[in-house]
């Protein structure tokens, strides 16, 4: 066997020993955040670290995940299923009306356009009262399963699949094509790659796992507010890839388990623990730009 | 009709006085971009930090300990938020914009929404999520001419922000740093070859600028809620108004500021306050597509 299969097995294990280990409702409701959170950070990762757009808008497609399969099962009794299906096309295609701006811009603007995007979908959710029911927020939402567990093995599967089709995608000459306009845009299409469709592929793809992630987030909270996708949302996905590593697979997961669990562990101390994502993005992208997988190997090695 | 006209006068006074306002904060926004082509991203958390500094000068040191009347402590606040402004900038500079000088172009823009995370969650921690109650001696006064009222804060603002513009164009204009500030913006490497420090006019602009920052907090404090997030709601639209003028360029951000200002105020009078952000969002994305470069087309002389 591989070292790559190996390692796949022993993740697997590992979700799967997890709810065992922690057995509290509360950390077995941090299991669950955690899985979420892996999922959306993969999900920006394919757009930051792989193709190299600074995508600051992320929140808004989780939102819109989450609130369009919501209204779809309560307002229209649609089945979670299908109301999800719907959901992540839903994502996947605002996802390219994103990618249209990211088409003509760059750096800076991209991140201020995305910044818009996102601000803008949230006046949304907070205005059109009629649908999202506004600041109110949507009560009584029950999750697709029934035990906490339950739900932290769906969604710990769907991250783990997610992260099987990225891993090959992002090996796959689709991958290549993916760093190639990270690297150099103009070199790129110097080579044939049409990096307005590339862009858009990644931006979509991106869009619709963090739509995917939103579907279950209001079945596991109850409630549904526009809060909860404020553009700080994006900011700490950013920082979830950021810290891991971006540009590698195994990076924003790393950063996403790390800084679900960290604020946790350091509730004792107030408010102050929330600072953890500001100093973390801070100090990781002064001192290793490469986030944790990039400290681990150069610890490697330095002892090998 | 003669309604008609009042309503409009009225509004539009409202709406040059919250564009002075916005002209302060994005100010320093479109300097920094001049000189160095970067974002800080806690600029308005700079805002917030003088806010709150002005509030504590005023309520508690000035009135209290030096014993001075309200009017005194007030104008004292807002040389203390300059004072706290003007450190930050040094700060900032010094941990993030000074390293990260060199490689990739987007660092800076990330390491400072880290630097804004921590602002905003450290004054989360010291000030509590309760909204201060920030009386200036200006904002009870209210004046009034013909049918349009307005504050005492209001022509101080304006009055405020006008000197503050026409000190820094006659600094730009008239003094050797300035011409060196403009020179620098122009062409960083041959204003170093003709003996100008980039670095030093590169940390003099930042200062400033995070100084203009926090003074706006102390003008900003008695009119808005002061929440540690006051920055928060507020740089999304800094940023606005500096894409809208075209980043980098002066004259331009100040005609947008006062431009968003003017339609915030009928956002408000004729399709509510809750579509504030949605019209002036949608009108950066807008922007962003057809003219990139701004209002005014940039001419490169003037771009500081």
């Amino acid at each position: 066997m591989s070292a790559r299969i190996i390692s796949f097995l022993i993740i697997i294990i590992v979700v799967a020993a997890l709810p065992w280990l922690l057995t509290t409702p509360y950390w077995r409701g941090i299991l669950v955040l955690c899985a979420m959170n892996v999922l959306l950070a993969l999900s920006l990762n394919l757009v930051i670290g792989y193709t190299g757009q600074l995508n600051l808008g992320q929140s808004a497609f989780f939102g819109i995940g989450a609130y369009v399969s919501t209204i779809l099962v309560k307002t229209y009794g649609w089945n979670f299923w299908l109301a999800s299906l719907a959901a992540v096309g839903a994502a996947g295609l605002l996802g390219l009306a994103l990618a249209a701006f990211a088409v003509r811009l760059r750096g800076h603007y991209l991140a201020i356009a995305s910044l818009g995007f996102a601000v803008i979908t949230y006046q949304v959710l907070i205005n059109w009262e009629n649908v999202t029911q506004g600041v109110r927020g949507i009560y009584g939402i029950l999750p697709p399963v029934g035990s906490t567990s339950a739900l932290f093995y769906l969604v710990a599967g769907i991250a783990v699949l997610v992260y099987v089709l990225l891993d090959n995608l992002v090996r796959s000459p689709i991958g290549d094509t993916l760093r190639a306009i990270r690297e150099d845009e103009i070199s790129a299409a110097s080579l044939g790659i049409n990096g307005a469709i590339w862009k858009a592929f990644a931006f979509g793809l991106g869009a619709a796992i963090a739509g995917l992630a939103g579907c279950f987030y209001p079945g596991f909270v109850g409630t549904l507010v526009p809060d909860a996708f404020n553009i700080v949302e994006s900011f700490t996905m950013m920082a979830m890839v950021i810290v891991g590593g971006m540009g590698t697979m195994i990076g924003p997961v790393i950063g996403a388990v790390v800084l679900t669990f960290l604020p946790e562990l350091l509730r004792g101390f107030g408010e102050l623990r929330l600072m953890i994502y500001g100093l973390a993005l801070m100090l990781v992208v002064l001192f290793m730009p490469g986030g944790i997988v990039q400290a681990w190997m150069a610890l490697k090695a330095r002892i090998s | 009709m003669n309604d008609l006209l009042a309503l409009v006068v009225q509004q539009s006074v409202n709406g040059v006085y919250l564009g002075c306002l916005y002209v302060m904060v994005a100010l320093g926004l479109t300097l920094i971009y001049g000189v160095l082509n970067q974002i800080n991203f806690a600029h308005a958390d700079f805002v917030t930090v003088g806010a709150f500094a002005a509030f504590f000068t005023a309520t508690r040191f000035a009135t209290k300990v030096l014993g001075l009347p309200d009017t005194g402590a007030y104008l004292l606040s807002m040389v203390a938020a300059l004072g706290v402004g003007a450190l930050l900038g040094l700060a900032v500079n010094a941990a993030v914009f000074a390293p990260l000088r060199r490689g990739d172009e987007l660092r800076p823009l990330i390491a400072t929404i880290g630097v804004s995370v921590l602002i905003e969650n450290g004054q989360l921690a010291l000030f509590g999520p309760i909204p201060y109650q920030f009386d200036s001696p200006f904002s009870r006064e209210t004046i009034r001419i013909g049918r349009i009222f307005f504050s005492a804060q209001s022509v101080l603002v304006v009055a405020v922000s006008a000197a503050a513009i026409a000190a820094l164009y006659a600094f730009m204009r008239f003094t050797f740093l300035g011409k060196a500030l403009r020179a620098v913006a122009q062409d960083r490497e041959t204003a170093g070859l003709m003996g100008i420090n980039p670095n030093l006019v590169i940390a003099l602009t930042i200062i400033i600028a995070s100084a203009l920052a926090g003074m706006a907090g102390a003008l900003l404090g008695p009119v808005v809620v002061l929440t540690p997030f006051t920055g928060a709601s507020l740089i999304v639209k800094a940023f606005a108004i500096v894409i809208i003028g075209g980043f980098g360029n002066v004259q331009g951000t100040i005609i947008a500021g006062i431009l968003v200002g003017i339609i915030e105020a009928f956002t408000v009078q004729y399709l509510g306050s809750g579509l504030i952000d949605l019209v002036v969002f949608v009108l950066l994305l807008v922007m962003l597509v057809l003219r990139p470069t701004g209002l005014i087309a940039e001419r490169k002389e003037e771009n500081v």
